[in-house]
């Protein structure tokens, strides 16, 4: 399965469960404009289960965008990744609380987990809390959560090549959402606040 | 001749450290100086305060470009009047492609100039026509902005952009670290394919072998935030026999 959802317009599951060399792949859309929420937990139940969440989300104005993901490993093998990505104006709220749990027979796990927001605003507040709990040894796992501001040596670089400044920092912008942006058709943009 | 670039008592500091003590410089139409000196002489923050880079802060002189107050300029504005600085270190953008990344930079330009934006054929047109002036592959055009270039092919691309935006002056910081004999060829060849009696450069550098192949008009040497010493081409023999202890001016 290969699933496109944008929070607030397509009905989301709370809960999925893969079986056996069962695979999801799903991209969030949390559209700038409203607030936003999504909380979901999949148990992976079967070996060789490969799961593959995106998202991408921008807050503005007094938005807040809520984040909860439960992804837990119960069977050997399994594959999880989870990759979010996302910017913060104005005096939007993010938070990202995401778990991944692997059980102690769910040998040969490989889970990644990465929450990264651009802030825009030095009035927007991003709270993440990205957490690992591992009870099997024979494991990968990474998790991160980075937030972040535009590079300022980007922004000089193209404006000495005659980027205008808003452009350079469009430019960023997208270039910073590309890993996710790159999942979505272009007509998606527009939800996210981009014309192309 | 005119003068394009006139520098005068220039003094500029970085985080309140003066680093620039009274720099007078002056660049007509056509010509090609080489700025040399020892490390930390201030090479590279003249370069920084020439294209307006945050950080630098002109305490004394001015910088007349073309007519214009080069020092009021944003950078962009310095840019669209056609100055032009091949980085040091380039920058790298993940994400954001050579072609549009350059067809950002060519439609700004034009549309400072009054001039239409160039349809999409003629841009690639214009962009392979450049990138076999320098012996780029096909598949640089697509790759991101700097990102995982070596250091020759980094220096090579900046080149590039100076060849796509067709600059009136052009400052060359330090292009030759990092380039083996074959790719300071190619890129010695490329700024001199783009030399006209209407442009200039001023080629920063700490070694003579770049200007053998882009051979200057005027030779200065800065040294602890002066140019202590101005002469021709002969004075990079001596630099190199004497190196830059023995010159005071």
């Amino acid at each position: 399965m290969d699933k496109i959802f944008v929070i607030g317009r397509d009905a989301v599951p709370e809960r999925v469960a893969l079986g056996a060399e069962e695979s999801l792949r799903a991209t969030f859309v949390f559209p700038s404009g409203a607030d936003s929420s999504l909380d979901l937990a999949v148990d992976l139940t079967g070996p060789g289960a490969e799961l593959d969440l995106a998202g991408i989300f921008a807050g503005a104005g007094e938005e807040t965008v809520d984040i909860r993901l439960r992804v837990r490993h119960l069977a050997g093998g399994c594959t999880s990744n989870q990759l979010f990505r996302g910017i913060a104006d104005g005096r939007s709220r993010v938070r990202f609380d995401g778990l991944v749990y692997v059980a102690p027979d769910a040998q040969k796990t490989v889970a990644h987990q990465s929450c990264n927001t651009l802030l825009l605003n030095e009035g927007a507040r991003v709270e993440t809390d990205p957490q690992l709990e591992i009870y099997a040894d024979d494991v990968v796992c990474s998790h991160g959560a980075a937030i972040g501001y535009l590079s300022a040596d980007e922004l000089f670089y193209m404006r000495s090549r005659g980027i205008p400044e808003e452009e350079a920092r469009r430019l960023q912008i997208l270039s910073f959402l590309s890993p996710v942006l790159s999942r979505l058709p272009e007509s998606y943009y527009s939800l996210i606040g981009f014309q192309r | 001749m005119e003068a394009l670039l006139e520098i005068k008592g220039l003094h500029a500091s970085v985080e309140g450290k003066e680093i620039l003590h009274g720099v007078d410089l002056t660049i007509r139409r056509g010509e090609v100086h080489a700025v040399m000196g020892p490390n930390g002489a201030g090479k590279s923050t003249l370069s920084a305060v020439l294209t307006g880079r945050p950080g630098y802060e002109v305490t004394a002189g001015s910088v007349s470009f073309a007519g214009h107050d080069l020092l009021a300029m944003s950078p962009e504005e310095r840019s669209w009047a056609g100055l032009f600085l091949s980085f040091q270190y380039p920058i790298e953008i993940p994400g954001v492609s050579m072609t549009n990344f350059l067809k950002a930079a060519v439609s700004a330009r034009r549309k400072a100039a009054g001039q239409p934006e160039p349809t999409a054929a003629e841009f690639l047109a214009l962009m392979k026509q450049k990138m076999a002036l320098l012996k780029m592959k096909p598949e640089f055009a697509k790759r991101e902005v700097n990102v995982g270039f070596s250091g020759g092919e980094k220096k090579r691309g900046e080149i590039f952009q100076m060849a796509m935006l067709e600059p009136v002056l052009s400052i060359l910081d330090e292009t030759d670290s990092g380039l083996d004999v074959d790719a300071l060829k190619i890129v010695a060849d490329g700024v001199n394919s783009l030399r006209t009696s209407e442009t200039s450069a001023i080629i920063i550098t700490h070694y003579q072998k770049l200007l053998e192949y882009i051979v200057p008009d005027v030779v200065h040497v800065l040294k602890e935030g002066r140019i202590v010493l101005t002469g021709g081409r002969e004075l990079v023999d001596r630099i190199e026999k004497e190196g830059f202890e023995g010159i005071d001016g």
